[in-house]
């Protein structure tokens, strides 16, 4: 097996980003100091400046940034994570489907993925988005169905290595039917590079779905997602640059995050 | 008139040298004078002068057809147009028109009273499917040629090429306005037969500029027509329309000199009128519009009054205008200040959470979920955003359905189909019953009354008011139907806009109307260094 080594800094740095992240996104009732969705200061139609009592301004519709950018850390991390989620069941079911079986389940498994593969993600995202009509569900949905090739590909690969494996053989050798193969034998081994791949699909994800709201296909407002304060704010952005700066930074922190934590994670596996 | 785009001056004109080569733009020969045009709608609507009915289409109709007569550059008064000269009998209902001779349509044959016969019977013809029918539904003989029992209308008489006479049934003081609309304008039949539906991607008139090129969600390009007849008009060679620009990117087009004239969106519009140098540039122009939230009467929840005068008390109209940086006034009623007939002594709904949370729960309303469409640009969003966190603290949770203009203007005609929009209504001629009449009459179901409101009352007002040639009588009665109607509630009264653009120091005599699109005949360029 492979070596296993301390917690790494990237790991740990990108651990605790994570962490506070999901904190901030569960604790947001708590932390903003106002609604994210109410006007609190008469700043219509020019925004207000960072002060002591709006620490990152307000916008043109007079709501509080930094209220914004934390409930906005709820439906990112709800985003990224659900989505993720998404990606892994139809990528690993395809990916283990294809290495396990191999032969022509493998073929046409594997040649399907790479038509998918061949679709731009954001272009086949907005254009599902638009069939169906942006809503927090159809983001998820839509961000799984464009994602989950790569996953699919990597896992593949990593169950048609395990299944020439002496434990895989022998195990089959005594009998074991499939499904007990796949689920005692390949996905245990096969997790470690999933946990990977939810990690830095989480930030992949992350940047979809903002790249999505920034072209106004994201979550409907009034919801305060970071791809469409940025968006919102494009027209303002030289009068008032602090409205696309702190989603920007926010978007930069928790993409950052998880990158960390997933490449850290695979330098302490040794891959 | 006609659905106004919250933006009138759709305008962003650009000099385009010859060499510069954006992919697949049409060339120009050096020096050429062309203006470049960008709009946020994807498309305009359409060309046909019988089917347009909005500023994105009529912007483009005014210059590719003429009428009878028309309005001057700055004024609503009527100026002739192809028409030499009119006369109208002392009672309104005999109008007689003089043709000029040396009108032409590009395709070489010259305009007679037959190609404007033609033009009005095809409007009132039912398989047009015309918003302008209405119009000329006063003409002697309307209901008969309507119903299909004649093959011309009896009252539109042309004694000779260049003259054409027009009986109505009723005195219609207003009735010559009506005539310098683009559905009167004058078109071939040769033409239209031809391209059936397809005129509008086919347009064969006789204004100063000529189409040709126009691909959907790219742009539109016109150019001059040759035998326009009036000498050295037009003054530039072509314009081209970019479809589909953001306002952010219009105005950064603009600001990279790669456009001449932009709308100024809210973020920069205190900054331009902090600085001189820009300040300068800006033109503007009090607009005879309306801006309103429609609700469909015959559609829950807005078929109960009491939901529909809550959401009047319940949206801050002056948040609105400090929304656009002031460029606008609250408004009380359906008529703008600046519509002949206003009536000052509205009092409208002021803004009133409380009253409108008191009238829901009356309605059995007090949490209720209603989608709004809107047209899908910044500036809509953020009005519609506005308008979402008003109608939040009453206990209305409001959706937002951005949508392009076209879909949104064929949605709209449908029953029972939207519930609730955003639109403006702008002036086509200045009268009262152009709003009253176009908007809120049982007749217009299906072409212009998109709230489908009715009420025996407004109607018969209506009816009665339309021939009455002494202005103050004929006010009064407007105002009375105006009463009714804004107690009726179909319409949260938003407010009137002011529009301004901003052009480029080489742009030259651009004049913008208070009623029409921008007419850019006699615009000019000189060559920017």
């Amino acid at each position: 097996m492979t070596p296993r080594r301390r917690i790494n800094w990237m790991e740990l740095t990108g651990g605790l980003m994570v962490a506070g992240l999901i904190a901030v996104a569960l604790l947001a009732p708590l932390l903003a100091p106002h609604d994210p969705t109410r006007a609190v200061a008469p700043t219509y139609g020019n925004p207000g400046p960072p002060s002591a009592a709006f620490p990152l301004g307000t916008d043109e519709l007079g709501r509080d940034v930094l209220s914004r950018i934390i409930y906005g850390a709820r439906i990112s991390l709800t985003v990224g994570i659900a989505a993720v989620l998404v990606t892994l069941a139809i990528g690993v079911t395809i990916g283990l489907g294809a290495g396990f079986f191999g032969g022509a389940t493998d073929f046409l498994l594997m040649r399907f993925t790479d038509v998918m593969l061949t679709l731009p993600g954001l272009l086949l995202a907005m254009a599902l988005v638009t069939v169906l009509g942006p809503s927090l569900l159809t983001i998820l949905i839509v961000i799984g169905l464009v994602s989950w090739t790569q996953i699919a590909r990597v896992v593949r690969a990593e169950s048609l290595t395990l299944s020439q494996r002496d434990f895989v053989i022998a195990a089959r050798a005594l009998g074991a039917p499939p499904r007990h193969l796949i689920v005692r034998h390949l996905l245990p081994n096969v997790m470690p590079i999933i946990v990977v791949m939810a990690a830095l699909g989480t930030s992949g994800t992350l940047l979809l779905d903002a790249g999505l709201s920034f072209l106004g296909l994201g979550v409907p407002p009034p919801a305060p997602s970071w791809g469409r304060m940025i968006e919102e704010a494009t027209i303002y952005f030289r009068t008032a640059p602090w409205l696309a700066t702190f989603p920007g930074l926010a978007i930069f922190y928790a993409v950052l995050g998880f990158n960390l934590l997933g490449y850290g994670y695979l330098r302490r596996r040794g891959r | 008139m006609r659905r106004a785009l919250r933006i009138l001056a759709v305008l962003v004109l650009t000099m385009l040298s010859a060499c510069r080569g954006d992919a697949g733009a049409p060339a120009f020969p050096p020096g050429a004078k062309v203006l470049r045009i960008a709009e946020v709608s994807p498309d305009v609507p359409t060309l046909d002068p019988a089917a347009g009915y909005d500023t994105s289409s009529w912007l483009f109709e005014q210059m590719l057809f003429s009428t009878l007569v028309r309005y001057g550059d700055a004024d609503v008064k009527l100026h002739p147009d192809a028409a030499l000269s009119w006369t109208v009998s002392p009672d309104a209902t005999v109008f007689t028109f003089h043709l000029r001779h040396d009108v032409r349509f590009t395709s070489g044959r010259a305009v007679t009273s037959a190609d404007f016969r033609y033009a009005i019977e095809r409007v009132l013809n039912p398989k047009t499917i015309s918003k302008g029918m209405e119009y000329f539904r006063s003409i002697r003989g309307a209901p008969e040629f309507v119903a299909g029992r004649t093959a011309h209308l009896s009252g539109l008489e042309t004694p000779d090429a260049w003259t054409i006479i027009f009986h109505l049934v009723a005195p219609d003081p207003i009735f010559v306005d009506k005539l310098a609309m683009p559905f009167a304008a004058a078109v071939p039949h040769e033409a239209v037969e031809r391209w059936g539906e397809d005129f509008s991607r086919h347009p064969v008139g006789s204004g100063p500029f000529m189409l040709k090129e126009w691909i959907g969600g790219q742009r539109i390009v016109i150019v001059r027509n040759p035998n326009y007849f009036i000498p050295g008009l037009p003054k530039l060679d072509a314009v081209v329309d970019l479809l589909g620009v953001s306002e952010g990117l219009e105005w950064l087009k603009f600001e990279a000199g790669e456009i001449d004239i932009s709308a100024i969106p809210p973020a920069e519009f205190v900054y331009v009128m902090k600085t001189p140098a820009l300040k300068r540039l800006t033109t503007h122009q009090v607009t005879v519009t309306t801006q309103y939230l429609g609700m469909n009467c015959q559609m829950a929840p807005f078929t109960d009054l009491r939901v529909r005068q809550a959401l009047n008390f319940a949206i801050d109209k002056d948040k609105l205008v400090a929304l656009l940086n002031g460029r606008g006034v609250v408004a009380r009623g359906v008529m703008p200040p600046t519509l002949p007939g206003f009536d000052p002594d509205l009092k409208g709904y002021p803004y009133d959470p409380a009253r409108a949370r008191q009238l829901l729960a009356e309605a059995g309303k007090s949490r209720l979920g209603v989608e709004l469409w809107l047209l899908a640009d910044q500036t809509e969003l953020m009005i519609g955003q506005s308008i979402q966190q008003d109608l939040a603290l009453v206990g209305v949770d409001l959706t937002l359905k951005p949508i392009a203009l076209a879909p949104l203007l064929e949605a709209v005609r449908q029953p029972n189909n939207v519930p609730f929009m955003v639109f403006g209504w702008e002036a086509d001629f200045p009268d009262p019953s152009n709003f009253l009449d176009v908007l809120f009459s049982r007749r217009q179901w299906g072409a212009n009354n998109d709230t489908f409101y009715y009420n025996p009352r407004v109607d018969a007002i209506l009816k009665q008011a339309a021939p009455v040639t002494d202005l103050k009588k004929r006010y009064a009665l407007y105002q009375e139907a105006e009463k009714i109607i804004v107690a009726d509630a179909p319409w949260v009264f938003l407010y009137n806009p002011v529009t301004y653009v901003i052009h480029q120091p080489w742009v030259h005599d651009l004049i913008l109307n208070p009623m029409r699109p921008t007419r850019l005949e006699k615009v000019w360029v000189t060559p920017r260094n």
